[in-house]
């Protein structure tokens, strides 16, 4: 790592200066001054940025950035962790999330989530995915099963499962089960999907039909992926955010954030120079 | 270079055998001595340590194995038919029974002086030391003892002549000796077979007619007395809630001199019924004779079985074996516990552990699911977790003290002031029972079903609590769907080991409701069919008061082992079921973590 990395990235760059809003219908998530502790350990400082709706938005950085962090912070999954402590706001379609008094679960099933080891329910393939329904209640059959078939489609999963949708779901391979928690994510229609290192557990094959997939449902969701893979972040996404050390060093749209990199420690960074 | 490493300092000074030559300091480690290999270093290589706990495990395994093929052996060998010897003394006298076992013993001084002077120096030679074997000889009636010693030195020869039979009876154990002659339709008939058809035939009509009686005696009779009961408990309720001279009370008087009649009237046919039964019962006679000569008349319905213990052959052995485990199965205790079978206790400890399993299970869980998951973690939820886990050490006749004050006296007496005075003062729940026993040894086994319940739930992977969270489930419906069916094998276990836990437990229930002989079944057909206020039997119990209560613990010996062995069967049995329900979830729910 380069000495001067080790100064305050703060006094180094301040973050507004390199941040840009492109494209997108609009901000879909907006992040404003955002800081969060664990305990006594800062994890994220003063982060600001939008989201915009409809595009994918990938997060990148070194390990321990804050980018897992942040991302989980959109649907309030810190929240499980004790002595967690945040600043700021986050604002979901106009919405603070954090206000006193905000439906945590209400805030989540608008946010669809995937995690970075597949983690398909011990029940069939079926129930896996109207899983988002069950838990509202929904009696509707007929809904179901079509909700079910259309997140499987969606997620590319239902031809190689639809003559087997009420096996177990272990028994699928690492991508189909990926794909399955995509379906899952998806079935509650959220309004944001939201993937912590999605193909981090999965074979090239497997993360190639991934990113597919991601494409694929670009424009009907708005998408937030965290990734260590910076050709996977050139290759799906529209706007990058670099985090570092817990702060925002740059946002901007990808083609420029991997071109020309306004701050020098972001073209140090996509360049392999440290990270 | 070996021969350094030998003379440093590490290994030759020190002595200490076992620490290797540093690696880090340069030592390189000696291995040859003289051309010859360095002798093992025993300690070092771990060697004895190795044969220390594998010599544990293999005394933990001998002492079980020798255990069950104890109970085994013995359990299984009680009920096959034993030969009958026929010993000659020196006196002239003759006994008749069953060699059960032999043992030397020393001979006292006075025995010794009578003895003739042949055998006075073969016991010196022996060290004054002679052999003796234990008949069992049967006729309690007559000898006044089930069980006789004869000495070597006493006997002057030993038979087994092939007309000696054996007869078990419905009181004062078995007969061992002859078949004279029996009764039927008032002539008398001599009998020279034992396996001869008539006699065979009469013996199962008469038997068919004592079980008749007994069935009258037992389950109509009983219920015209259910009834007769009933109707006084109403007349009584009638009494505490009217006032004397009041409507209701006159009315419910009349209703119950109606009522009395009726079942009166019933109670005197029923019972007609089994008196012309029982004279015929008693018309029907058996006259056996005992080795000595000395006749014992007494009716044929009584024999339960009888059959020419030297004259048998494999499939009549084998016969006769199924037919006293059918017995021992299906049928009632008689003589003390000692003979006939044990449904009833078998049928106690099923319920009482099922019940058990009903009880624990939902409040071990429930207990475990709010400590794990929603009691916020400090000092006040580990204290809770050490004094739970504090429970599973204390004797369980604490529990058994606590049941019968709490339980019983204290819920049960106040249920009874409520909901049963009319049959004060004699308690309905206020004393031990089905009901309190259960849940004295739930509290018992609660805390193991708390700890591997809270084990389980911790063990199910965060990763699925998140994957539930994030699709907007709220944390009781993650608990519900997600966490509690992951867990389920893990808290299966810990419902086993409670299970197993609490059928071999003995010491509280003795406070709790186990009798000796409980006539009533927990479950009949009368209202509400299951008793939970009943006292019940159990097989513990049951092996704890033949072994060791019985007027003739030397005859109720087998029934320890048979009643042991079928007791150690039955916990085998439930927890293999467990078992299995737990490797069926097992599989349903296995992780798929890659």
């Amino acid at each position: 790592m380069p000495d001067t990395m080790l100064a305050s990235p703060a006094e180094e760059f301040p973050p507004t200066e390199y941040h840009v809003r492109v494209g997108g219908r609009g901000e879909a998530v907006e992040i404003l001054n955002f800081n969060l502790w664990y305990g006594s350990k800062q994890a994220l400082f003063d982060n600001t940025l939008s989201i915009q709706a409809g595009l994918v938005t990938a997060l990148i950085g070194p390990s321990g950035c804050g980018k897992s962090t942040l991302l989980r912070s959109l649907n309030r999954m810190n929240d499980l962790i004790d002595g967690l402590r945040i600043s700021g706001t986050i604002k979901v379609e106009g919405e603070d999330i954090y206000a006193p008094g905000a439906d945590v679960i209400a805030i989540r099933k608008r946010m669809g989530m995937v995690f970075q080891k597949p983690n398909p329910f011990p029940m069939s393939i079926f129930e896996n995915v109207a899983y988002p329904l069950r838990v509202d209640g929904v009696r509707d059959k007929a809904f179901v099963q079509e909700t079910v078939e259309r997140s499987l489609r969606g997620a590319a999963l239902w031809d190689e499962v639809k003559d087997r949708l009420h096996e177990n779901a272990l028994g699928l391979s690492g991508g189909q089960q990926q794909r399955l928690c995509i379906a899952r994510a998806i079935a509650g229609s959220p309004e944001v999907l939201l993937m912590d290192e999605p193909c981090s557990a999965l074979d090239p094959i497997a993360t190639a039909k991934i990113e597919e997939l991601i494409d694929e449902l670009r424009g009907q969701f708005t998408i937030v992926i965290v990734t260590h893979n910076m050709q996977q972040a050139a290759r799906v996404s529209d706007n990058t955010a670099f985090m570092y050390l817990g702060r925002l060093v740059e946002y901007g749209d990808t083609d420029t954030i991997f071109t020309k990199p306004k701050s020098p420690r972001t073209q140090d960074y996509i360049t392999g120079r440290f990270g | 270079m070996a021969m350094d490493a030998i003379s440093s300092p590490e290994t030759a000074s020190t002595g200490r055998a076992g620490t290797f030559p540093s690696r880090g300091e340069g030592h390189p480690q000696p291995r040859l001595l003289g051309g010859k290999t360095r002798l093992l270093d025993l300690k070092a290589e771990g060697q004895p340590n190795l044969w220390l706990l594998g010599g544990a495990l293999c005394i933990a395994i001998v002492m079980i194995l020798s255990l069950v093929l104890l109970v085994l052996w013995n359990g299984l060998a009680t009920f096959w038919p034993k030969p009958i010897a026929v010993v000659t003394l020196t006196d002239g006298s003759l006994v008749a029974g069953e060699p059960s076992r032999t043992a030397t013993f020393r001979v006292g001084q006075e025995v010794l002086a009578t003895l003739p002077p042949e055998t006075q120096a073969e016991i010196a030679a022996n060290g004054g030391y002679a052999s003796r074997t234990l008949y069992r000889t049967g006729n309690f009636d007559l000898y006044g003892d089930d069980f006789r010693w004869v000495a070597d030195f006493q006997a002057r020869s030993k038979e087994f002549p092939r007309d000696m039979v054996l007869f078990e009876r419905q009181e004062w154990g078995v007969f061992v000796g002859r078949i004279a002659s029996f009764v039927r339709d008032g002539r008398t008939v001599p009998v020279t077979d034992p396996w001869a058809d008539e006699v065979r035939q009469a013996h199962r009509v008469a038997r068919d007619r004592f079980l008749q009686i007994r069935s009258i005696q037992r389950v109509e009779i009983g219920e015209v007395n259910h009834h007769l009961e009933s109707e006084r408990l109403r007349l009584r309720r009638a009494a505490l809630r009217y006032p004397e001279g009041s409507r209701e009370l006159e009315a419910a008087r009349a209703r119950f001199v109606e009522r009395e009649a009726f079942y009166q009237r019933q109670f005197e046919e029923l019972s007609a019924r089994a008196q012309a039964l029982m004279r015929e019962h008693e018309a029907e006679t058996v006259t056996l004779v005992e080795i000595g000569g000395r006749e014992r008349v007494q009716p044929l319905g009584t024999i339960v079985r009888f059959y020419p213990a030297n004259d048998l052959t494999f499939f009549q052995k084998l016969g006769i074996y199924g037919s006293r485990w059918l017995e021992f199965l299906t049928d009632e205790p008689r003589e003390a516990n000692t003979e006939g079978g044990i449904l009833p206790a078998l049928f106690g400890t099923v319920a009482l552990t099922l019940l058990l399993v009903i009880f624990v299970t939902p409040f071990g869980v429930i207990t475990a699911i709010y400590l794990r998951e929603y009691a916020k973690q400090g000092r006040l939820v580990s204290a809770v977790r050490v004094s739970v886990n504090n429970l599973a050490g204390v004797p369980s006749i604490v529990y058994g003290v606590f049941g019968v004050g709490f339980f019983a006296y204290t819920v049960g007496g106040s249920i009874d002031a409520v909901f049963f005075p009319e049959k004060l003062p004699s308690p309905t729940f206020g004393t031990g029972g089905l009901l309190w026993a259960s849940l004295t040894l739930a509290l018992l086994t609660v805390p193991v079903v708390i700890v591997a319940s809270e084990e389980a739930l911790a063990a199910v992977p965060r990763s699925m609590r998140e994957g539930s969270l994030a699709c907007g489930a709220s944390k009781w419906q993650t608990i519900r769907y997600i966490v509690l069916p992951r867990a389920l094998p893990g808290i299966m276990t810990g419902v086993i080991l409670a299970m197993a836990r609490g059928a071999g437990e003995v010491a509280p229930l003795m406070l709790v409701g186990v009798v000796k002989l409980a006539p009533e079944l927990p479950i009949d057909g009368f209202f509400p069919f299951i008793h939970l206020e009943r006292s019940f039997m159990h097989l513990g119990f049951h092996i704890f008061d033949v072994g060791f209560q019985s007027r003739n613990s030397e005859a109720g010996k087998p029934m320890v082992y048979t009643t042991t062995l079928l007791l150690i069967f039955l916990i085998l049995v439930m927890n293999l079921t467990a078992i299995t329900i737990r490797n069926r979830l097992k599989r349903k729910f296995a992780g798929s973590q890659f």
